[in-house]
């Protein structure tokens, strides 16, 4: 992202040392802004504790919302909530600016009601896992039921089954092999926390040490109603866009233009 | 208890026997060492009195001062199973004939002995790690393997602010933690 | 081995080696004869890997397969991504804890994992077991073998690229384990076994779910397994691939069905008999053929053959405590223990040693699934690549205890 000290944004000069400073006095700041900041300290309980973002601009104008941040800082984090600024894939489609919300909303229960899991089961979960896909707990209700045997084509990885030290390569692999938009579901207490193989020497005392994980389950093994339960939370958060995923796709990874 | 069974062996395999037969409940128990794996188990594989054809289980065993190699046997001839214990390996360089020639289901039995424990079964055509990724270095059922949260026995341990800041009192890290073998 | 006494992050020794971080070696370096020969390749032959993710695996196994064209010349097993180092953990915990480490070793097969070890630690503490708490031991366990063989015959069918199978298979299993959950409390990983006895006594829940279930249960077996036995997929893809003779089998330790569908009659609760089975009447069903299509109509026999001892445990239940008077801790006194029962998929055995202490100080559990995939190197190649899945499927390993 190119750093504009003069692209006619207020208040954007960039200090050398790289702190940020509020009201810097090189640049003119927006008449509201230093007073407002500088107001914002921590006696205010009230008032949003903003450091004005005087390291990084985007490049695309339009992006996050259209609005350059430094304009209004102190009321920005209270825009993003009201308007939704943050749940707009803005960084994906600066150039689309005109693509209605509804796309979005669309395109999100696209997503979350076909979610095409990764065979990925390790143990004993892997047997509750089929259970939720089989006929008595059908997972199939919710759009889940291909489970895909290639990570090319599967939206969620769920991990079902004790992971260990030498499987942790292949798994980290699959993991990477999927491609964007990915969700990581922890299914069992092995997975979550490392569950009775805490003290193991040949374990990973919970995956999210080496993958983001969106949704937790525990149990050993968690019932099969647990891991619809938890499929139903992962689709809440697709729709609601929390989740690892909004930060893996929106920000400076996403390459200017896209 | 077959007492018929316990005379069968001591009459058979006298020299070669380094303790008593002893029996407990329906198990029938002979020590002998290393070197003399192979003739035993030959023996008690093909002679008709004997018969013992299925290997149940080939096992190793750390006794804190030794490894020891167990097989568990099974004959139609008698009620016991019959465990061989072979027994006093040195723990720089155990080493033992494999059974690969008698039972080739005994492959990957030893390749986990192996693993776990460093015993060499020569003979083995594919001694190399089975359970743990190729390039480990320890041997994880020894004695001397403590798990990590053993902070006062591990060399690895104590990265817990709280482990480093309290070990007990004794704790040198290459103690051994039980020092008399179980029998 | 001279380690400071106060370990430290910063020790050379436990650093990792910069120059292996990261190095990924496709082909391992050959270290053992047998990997010289499987590694060096022939004109027109090539390496394909099959797992550790793959569907067709009975969970994390990866096998090397050395192909020529479409036919399997050779096959290398490799195991140990679900090494949970179960036997270590067993030695740090007390007698009681070390059972529950034991349930996800086979994890289809829960109650026979706890099975063995209580009945080595039995042997080591001598106590006996009340008889009811045998014969509930005995029925439970029953119980999950119909479960297990009902889901081998789903992955089975599945592995071979049948669904409809498998949902049939699970409705079924669903049934059997909400059936088990009303006697132990849990679906899969059961914790119902106790040294000494069992957790909780028959109850009314417990009995009327299986009197419903077994009033169906033979008939539901039946309808099962006849979409599957005369289908000619299977047949032709399960008949005749995949034999393992007698002495092949006793050369390579198997045991089990996979021992008894090669024509060796042999099955412990007849040869060397435990619990109660010397006052049940059933029979041990066996096949000569030794093919895959045996090994999977041995295991619907074997269905058939549990219905009858869980019949005959209802009728002949006696009553009595259920669990012999045992302290909180245990300690043995020092000795040794060798315990061996039928699990489905063969010889389930424990061997404990104990030196007194409240803590066993060797576990040592015997898998009979990590026996059986030495077969895979013998049965496979000649065969095609689709076989291995079929004999794989018919040798019903489960990973977890084959790494434990």
């Amino acid at each position: 992202m190119a750093l504009s000290p003069d692209g006619g944004v207020p208040g954007a000069g960039v200090p050398a040392s790289g702190e940020a400073v509020p009201g810097s006095g090189e640049a003119a700041p927006a008449p509201g802004e230093g007073a407002a900041a500088t107001d914002a300290r921590p006696d205010d309980a009230t008032q949003a504790i903003v450091v004005p973002n005087t390291l990084w601009t985007p490049a695309d104008p339009g992006a996050y919302g259209g609005t350059p941040l430094d304009e209004a800082p102190e009321l920005f984090m209270r825009r993003v909530e009201a308007e939704g600024i943050g749940r707009r894939d803005d960084a994906r489609w600066g150039a689309l600016d005109v693509v209605p919300t509804t796309a979005d909303l669309v395109l999100d229960l696209i997503r979350a009601n076909s979610l095409w899991p990764l065979l990925s089961g390790l143990a004993c979960c892997a047997i509750e896992m089929m259970s939720t896909a089989t006929s008595r707990n059908d997972i199939d209700r919710w759009g889940h039921f291909p489970f895909r045997a290639s990570p090319r084509q599967a939206d969620v990885l769920i991990v079902a089954g004790t992971l260990t030290t030498k499987m942790t390569g292949p798994l980290v692999r699959l993991w990477e092999e999927m491609p964007e938009p990915k969700w990581c579901v922890a299914m069992g207490d092995c997975t979550c926390s490392g569950g009775r193989y805490k003290r193991s020497y040949a374990t990973v005392q919970g995956i999210d040490r080496v993958l983001p994980v969106d949704v937790y389950v525990p149990g050993c093994p968690p019932r099969p109603e647990g891991l619809l339960y938890a499929m139903m939370k992962l689709q809440q958060l697709i729709k609601d866009r929390r989740g690892h995923w909004r930060e893996r796709s929106i920000g400076p990874t996403v390459p200017a233009g896209v | 208890m077959d007492a018929a069974l316990r005379a069968r062996l001591e009459t058979r395999f006298g020299e070669l026997l380094t303790g008593p037969v002893r029996q407990r409940h329906d198990e029938t128990e002979m020590r002998i060492g290393p070197g003399s794996v192979p003739e035993v188990l030959r023996t008690l594989h093909d002679e008709p009195g004997l018969r013992f054809t299925l290997l149940a289980d080939l096992c190793g065993v750390d006794t804190g001062t030794d490894l020891q190699v167990v097989y568990h046997l099974w004959s139609e001839t008698t009620n016991d199973w019959l465990r061989v214990v072979a027994d006093g390996l040195p723990r720089e360089a155990p080493r033992v004939p494999s059974a690969t020639f008698l039972w080739k289901g005994a492959e990957w039995l030893e390749r986990e002995a192996w693993d776990m424990f460093g015993i060499v079964f020569e003979g083995n055509r594919d001694l190399r790690r089975i359970l743990m990724p190729d390039d480990y270095d320890s041997f994880p059922l020894r004695k001397d393997f403590h798990l990590p949260d053993d902070a006062s026995r591990s060399p690895g341990g104590g990265v817990r602010p709280m482990e480093r800041a309290n070990p007990p009192a004794d704790a040198t890290a290459d103690t051994v933690r039980r020092r008399s073998p179980a029998g | 081995m001279t380690s400071p006494t106060r370990p430290s992050l910063d020790d050379p020794a436990l650093a990792i080696p910069v120059d292996r971080a990261g190095v990924f070696e496709p082909i391992p370096m050959a270290r053992t004869e047998r990997q010289q020969e499987f590694y060096s390749l022939r004109d027109g032959e090539m390496l394909i890997n099959l797992g550790p993710q793959h569907p067709s695996t009975h969970g994390v196994l990866r096998i090397v397969l050395k192909i020529s064209g479409e036919q399997v010349v050779d096959l290398d097993p490799v195991i140990g991504y679900l090494h949970r180092g179960v036997e270590k953990l067993c030695e740090n915990a007390d007698y009681h804890q070390a059972i529950c480490y034991t349930d996800p070793l086979e994890y289809l097969a829960s109650l026979f994992c706890e099975w063995s070890p209580v009945m080595a630690f039995e042997k080591l503490l001598d106590v006996q077991v009340p008889r009811r708490a045998e014969y509930i031991r005995v029925l439970a366990g029953e119980l999950n073998r119909v479960a297990s063989h009902t889901l081998y015959v789903g992955f089975f069918a599945l592995d071979l690229g049948g669904i409809t199978p498998v949902l049939w298979s699970y409705l079924e299993r669903d049934e059997i384990v909400e059936i088990l959950a009303a006697l132990t409390g849990a679906k899969l990983l059961f914790n119902y076994f106790r040294i000494g006895g069992v957790n909780g006594d028959l109850n009314h829940e417990f009995m009327s779910r299986l009197g419903d279930w077994m009033s169906h249960a033979s008939r539901q077996v039946e309808a099962g397994t006849a979409l599957l036995n005369e289908n000619e997929i299977l047949v032709r893809r399960a008949r005749g691939i995949g034999t393992l003779d007698r002495d092949t089998a006793m050369r390579m330790a198997v045991t089990g069905p996979n021992l008894r569908a090669s024509g060796v009659p042999w099955d412990i609760r007849r040869a060397h008999p435990y619990s109660v089975y010397p006052e049940l009447e059933f029979d041990v069903p066996t096949r000569s053929e030794g093919d895959c299509l045996a090994r999977y109509l041995l295991r619907v026999d074997e269905i058939k053959q549990s219905l009858r001892i869980i019949d005959q445990c209802l009728h002949q239940m006696p009553d009595g405590p259920i669990m012999a008077k045992l302290p909180r801790l245990v300690r043995p006194r020092p000795g040794r223990a060798w315990a061996a029962i039928e699990g489905p998929r063969g010889l389930y055995g424990t061997y404990a040693i104990s030196d007194g202490t409240d803590q066993p100080f060797r576990m040592r559990i015997h898998d009979p699934s990590f026996v059986h995939l030495q077969l895979l190197s013998l049965l496979v190649p000649g065969n095609l690549i689709a076989d291995t899945m079929a004999i794989n499927a018919s040798l019903d390993p489960v990973m977890g205890g084959v790494d434990r």
